[in-house]
């Protein structure tokens, strides 16, 4: 009986907190991006006030669809954060692990690409084809990356993976796994959607692309949306490499470390076209993944 | 600023929000743009008002018509006013949209923007300096304050006297009539 | 007994339609429906019998067996209901048609005869039924005439080396063994030498693989699938294909069994690993030709290529978590394949074309096959709740575990260029804009939408509850001699974590349901036609504002050149220069008596000179 009370009080936490870092971090981002262009820069509940505001917008709707592919996709980018160890935070961890995560973060763009599709605009379209086009581009080194991670600790569970680092080193110091560690480092800006590769939604090319027609309370879903997939892909990365944490805190202040590192490069970097971004990701990144994974496999047997 | 009241923003949210968080779409209308730049980048650094561009009418709140208005513009013009979301408010930007200003005499610009889409200010000037801009802000927010930027709710109340102006003006139009009268 | 009346009922039920059908149209239609249903109440009856029948029909001095065991009956319930959702598809379909009494019997034919393939008890039975169904599918993909013709010639001509290629197999089998029992020589088959073992799977394996469209095997595919009548490229990529998968689980396990085939070989060159790594290219690399196609029917071949590969990377594996995936596998992509063909077929009905360039914005014309489509799509993405993950997920936490990283990322890239096209269908065909000239679509017509809604409601169902079908599926693991898996009728417990999938359903169920209350309860939304679309400010451009002609144009840039179909080139060199030998050999043949007399003159002396050199006679 306890133990279901604590069980509902972390899932009803976990996203709840997700919630509160990832709208944290939306603020961060424009504040230090503005010091960094030395400017002032808006405020730090800035967000807040911009989903206030969308909140009492009056939206325009193509369809059912439309409607529903957004909530799809909230919903989705919500459950994955109920399988993500969160410090000691983790509902749900034990109903498949990693294999459920991959699929889960699926759901939110493919939410998007159908609300989207809904939209008969070109912009829409072209924005959902470039962002499938980029996902397959980080996918290639991301999923040796995270097979490797797999394989070296012989689980597929992350809080097994957390409790191993725990118990020996982070595995971003530790022998194979640190080229995998830098190899998920240098597509990170990719899986987070930031400069030099946010040309999916690239606001002078493709107006916006999939948010082209999103407005009001659409938008304002789509913003929470980007929240949590800030938060979703920060958190992966702090649990497989740089240890986890034991409670929520130190986990916190690892993901800002991690955030404002991106955000540096977010600030000061243009923008890929789609060929060059795959071109990149598919170099080096996924040679440094494969060697760690041909290292880990040589060991093994 | 007054952002630190918290007993006003829990007494009229939406006020606080559409005061703080206006996006303005990025339509360069006409040479009036050149000023703009210089205010959304670092020297006058509008996003410390809550101003920043956005990209589709569809997330825009705040149209600054900037520079004079061609026949040609003033179907963009009125396309796009049309697809914003409400509430929404228009800022005419120097002297042309005003009286026509340097182009009183033109056979191919709009005189009286008033007549075409409801304005709820203006900055007079050839062209104003970005300090303008952020004034202009700044006098909107009290507008919105004491509930008189109300251009949208005009449009909707008064919709067939803007309709038959810009039938006048531009002929046949595409697009059927935002408000359909019974 | 009852297998007999099976067989009878279904073959002679064809015929009896064919006559019928000369008669009356509406008769011919209702029979066609009945039989099919009647099969599948038969063959849902048989369930847990298990039985071998023996008929001494002295055919060559053979006896001809028939056998239900747990494989053929789950294969056999595939069969008959797959054939009677498209009977009932067929019914709309092929409406205003020509010979559409030949089309039914052909369609009834072919599932009479993959019946008698699983019921097969020994290898000359299998052989004749296979034999019957590989030319009824010939007849009805050339049905269309035109393009048809060819796509049926090369269909044939690859079935019939494969055919070739399992005679010979049986032949040196049944001089070996002296029978054609397949349990008696799964009994004898141990006292073989390895060499001889691996002769047998490789000639088996060619026919099979031919069948079920392994890499270097499946050119004939393309064609064949985009050229047939769509519910019959429905049977074709759901359940045709999936007789080579039963012919290889039945060589594989059934006859050599699961020791003698992990043992075969050792390390990088053991048969299965290569097998593994032929399923896992098959993965690769057509479901990236499939992202570059603007057939909708095209795409959906090569998507078939594709998850066949999982499904032989699965059974190939040889663990029980790899086994079920893989027959899991084959019984969803039977359903999802068959949906996204019934769909694509109802839109090629109404619209005439299947052209994914200049279709667009059926959504709101046709929303019950767009739902259906939209079903189809997750399930063959492997969205969870949908039954394509649970199979999927077995496949990959089998390779993952077992320490096979690089066969788990060729799974799991396979997946992403899933998306991929997966999206461009659904995009180009049903979202985005509505073109002008269908405005006046109407509707698929109730036998179109009642098999997709069956397909999506099946789909659904088996995602929730994955126990109903794994439960057969581990029984028929266990007699294979693996060990038995721990079935609920939630998913499946297993050493390392549990595959929950109600625990998944209900957190997406509320997920959802908060964020549409937080929805409903901010401003409502002005809902808007498809023209008030944002086009900077001018008004939308009609027929013109749709993203369609190369939806992928970066990554077909860069991955075409990489894709040019070589197999398909060798083979056709292969046929070209037959050919040219072939017409050189034909020049012997002048029509000149006095080159013959020479010829005759010219042999006579050389036999002559032989004898008188060396004396041979």
């Amino acid at each position: 009986m306890e133990s279901m009370v604590a069980k509902i009080t972390q899932i009803i936490l976990s996203p709840v907190l997700a919630l509160i870092v990832g709208v944290f971090f939306l603020g961060l981002a424009r504040k230090i991006m503005a010091r960094i262009h030395w400017r002032y820069g808006p405020p730090l509940i800035q967000p807040v006030i911009d989903m206030i505001k969308l909140f009492y917008q009056k939206g325009v709707s193509h369809g059912r669809i439309f409607d529903l592919g957004i909530i799809l996709s909230l919903a989705g980018s919500i459950v994955v954060v109920l399988f993500l160890p969160f410090g000691r935070i983790a509902p749900l961890s034990n109903s498949g692990g990693l294999l459920v995560i991959l699929y889960m973060m699926l759901l939110a763009p493919l939410g998007m690409a159908l609300s989207g599709g809904q939209g008969a605009n070109p912009n829409i379209s072209i924005g959902i084809s470039r962002k499938l086009i980029l996902s397959l581009g980080y996918e290639a080194p991301l999923l040796l990356i995270l097979l490797a991670v797999m394989t070296h600790y012989k689980t597929i569970s992350i809080v097994e993976v957390v409790s191993a680092q725990q118990s020996t080193s982070w595995s971003i110091i530790s022998f194979p796994l640190f080229l995998s560690g830098l190899s998920y480092f240098l597509i990170l800006p990719a899986i987070l959607g930031i400069r030099p590769f946010d040309v999916s939604s690239a606001p002078q090319e493709i107006s916006s692309g999939p948010m082209a027609e999103y407005g009001g309370k659409y938008l304002a879903l789509a913003t929470i949306e980007h929240a949590f997939v800030l938060f979703i892909s920060i958190a992966l990365f702090v649990n497989l490499f740089l240890g986890g944490a034991a409670n929520p805190f130190i986990f916190f202040v690892k993901m800002l470390v991690v955030f404002v590192l991106g955000l540096c490069v977010n600030a000061v970097f243009p923008r890929f076209r789609i060929e060059q971004a795959i071109k990149y990701l598919w170099k080096w990144p996924t040679l440094l993944a494969f060697v760690s994974l041909i290292i880990i496999m040589a060991i093994r047997s | 600023m007054d952002r630190n009241q918290i007993t006003k923003w829990l007494k009229a949210p939406a006020k606080m929000a559409n005061k703080y968080s206006l996006h303005a779409i990025y339509f360069c209308t006409g040479c009036g743009i050149i000023e703009v730049p210089p205010v959304i980048t670092a020297r006058w650094d509008a996003e410390r008002f809550g101003v920043i561009p956005v990209a589709t009418p569809r997330q825009a709140n705040l149209f600054l018509i900037t520079g004079y208005v061609s026949v040609k513009t003033l179907r963009a013009i009125i396309r796009t006013y049309e697809q914003m979301l409400e509430p929404k408010y228009v800022i005419g930007f120097g002297s042309c949209p005003i009286n026509g200003g340097m182009y009183w005499d033109s056979y191919n610009t709009i005189k009286h923007l008033d007549k075409y889409i409801p304005v709820d200010g203006w900055i007079a000037g050839c062209m104003p300096r970005p300090e303008a801009i952020i004034v202009a802000v700044t006098h909107l927010w009290t507008l919105i304050d004491k509930d008189m930027a109300n251009g949208y709710v005009k449009y909707r109340e008064n919709y067939e006297y803007y309709r038959r102006n810009q039938e006048l003006a531009l002929g046949k139009l595409e697009w059927p009539p935002l408000y359909p009268t019974e | 007994m009852s297998l007999e009346i099976l067989l009878i009922i279904a073959f002679g039920g064809a015929l009896f339609t064919y006559l019928v059908g000369k008669v009356s149209y509406k008769g011919r239609d209702f029979l066609a429906v009945a039989i099919s249903l009647a099969l599948v109440a038969f063959v849902a009856c048989l369930y847990g019998k298990a039985g071998e029948e023996t008929f001494y029909y002295g055919f060559l001095g053979l006896n001809l067996v028939l056998r239900l065991n747990m494989l053929s009956w789950f294969f056999a319930i595939a069969i008959s209901s797959l054939g009677a959702l498209c009977t009932i598809f067929s019914l709309s379909y092929m409406k205003a048609r020509e010979r559409t009494d030949f089309y039914f019997l052909m369609m009834l034919l072919v599932n009479a005869a993959m019946l008698g393939i699983v019921l097969a008890g020994d290898l000359i039975s299998f052989y004749i039924f296979w034999e019957i169904m590989s030319w009824s599918a010939f007849l009805l993909i050339s049905y269309n005439r035109g393009p048809a013709l060819a796509a049926g010639m090369k269909y044939i001509i690859m079935s019939i080396i494969g055919s070739v290629c399992f005679l010979v197999g049986m032949l040196s089998l049944y001089v070996s063994f002296d029978t054609l029992n397949i349990s008696q020589i799964a009994s004898v088959i141990g006292s073989a030498s390895s060499g001889y073992i691996l002769f047998i799977l490789t000639v088996f394996g060619i026919a099979f693989g031919i069948k079920n469209a392994v890499l270097p095997f499946h050119t004939w595919l393309p064609d064949a699938h985009s050229e047939a009548p769509a519910p019959f490229s429905a049977v074709l990529s759901g359940i045709l294909i999936k007789m080579g998968t039963y012919g290889f689980l039945l060589v594989l396990y059934v006859i050599v069994g699961l020791k003698l085939f992990l043992g075969l070989g050792s390390g990088i060159f053991s048969f299965h690993s290569v097998l593994c790594l032929l399923g896992a290219v098959t993965i690769i690399i057509p479901t990236f030709i499939a992202v570059l196609q603007t057939d909708a029917k095209r795409l959906l071949a090569w998507s078939t290529i594709g998850q066949a590969g999982y499904i032989i990377l699965g059974i190939a594996f040889g663990t029980n978590l790899a086994l079920a995936g893989g027959i899991f596998h084959f019984f969803n992509h039977a359903l999802f394949k068959a949906l996204l063909f019934f769909a694509v077929g109802a839109v090629e009905f109404r619209t005439q074309t299947r052209d994914l360039d200049s279709l667009g914005g059926l959504a709101k014309k046709m929303p019950v096959v767009f739902i259906a489509t939209l079903v189809g799509i997750c399930a063959l993405i492997g969205v969870p709740l949908t039954s394509g993950f649970v199979s999927k997920w077995l496949i990959y936490k089998t390779l993952i575990l077992e320490g096979s990283p690089f066969l788990a990322f060729f799974a799991l890239a396979g997946t992403w260029g899933t998306i991929l096209y997966s999206y461009k269908l659904i995009h180009n065909v049903f979202l985005g804009q509505l073109p002008e000239k269908y405005k006046t679509v109407e509707k698929a017509p109730f036998s179109m939408q009642l098999p997709v809604v069956v397909l999506s409601v099946a789909i659904l169902l088996f995602g929730i509850l994955p126990g109903i079908p794994l439960k057969v599926i581990d029984l028929v693991g266990v007699s294979f001699g693996f060990e038995i898996l721990n079935v609920t009728l939630r998913g499946i417990v297993s050493e390392t974590g549990t595959l929950n999938t109600i625990n998944i359903f209900s957190a997406v169920l509320v997920a959802a349901a908060l964020v549409w209350l937080v929805f409903r309860s901010t401003t409502k939304s002005v809902p808007v036609t498809q023209e008030d679309s944002y086009a900077a400010g001018a008004h939308t451009p009609v027929d013109k504002y749709h993203y369609t002609v190369e939806f992928y144009n970066p990554l077909q840039k860069m991955i075409e050149p990489f894709l040019r179909d070589v197999i398909d080139e060798f083979y056709y060199w292969i046929a070209s220069s037959v050919r040219s030998l072939a017409s050189g050999v034909r020049r012997i043949y002048s029509g000149d008596v006095g080159n013959y007399v020479m010829y005759i003159i010219l042999f006579l002396s050389l036999l002559i000179f032989v004898q008188m050199k060396w004396k041979v006679w």
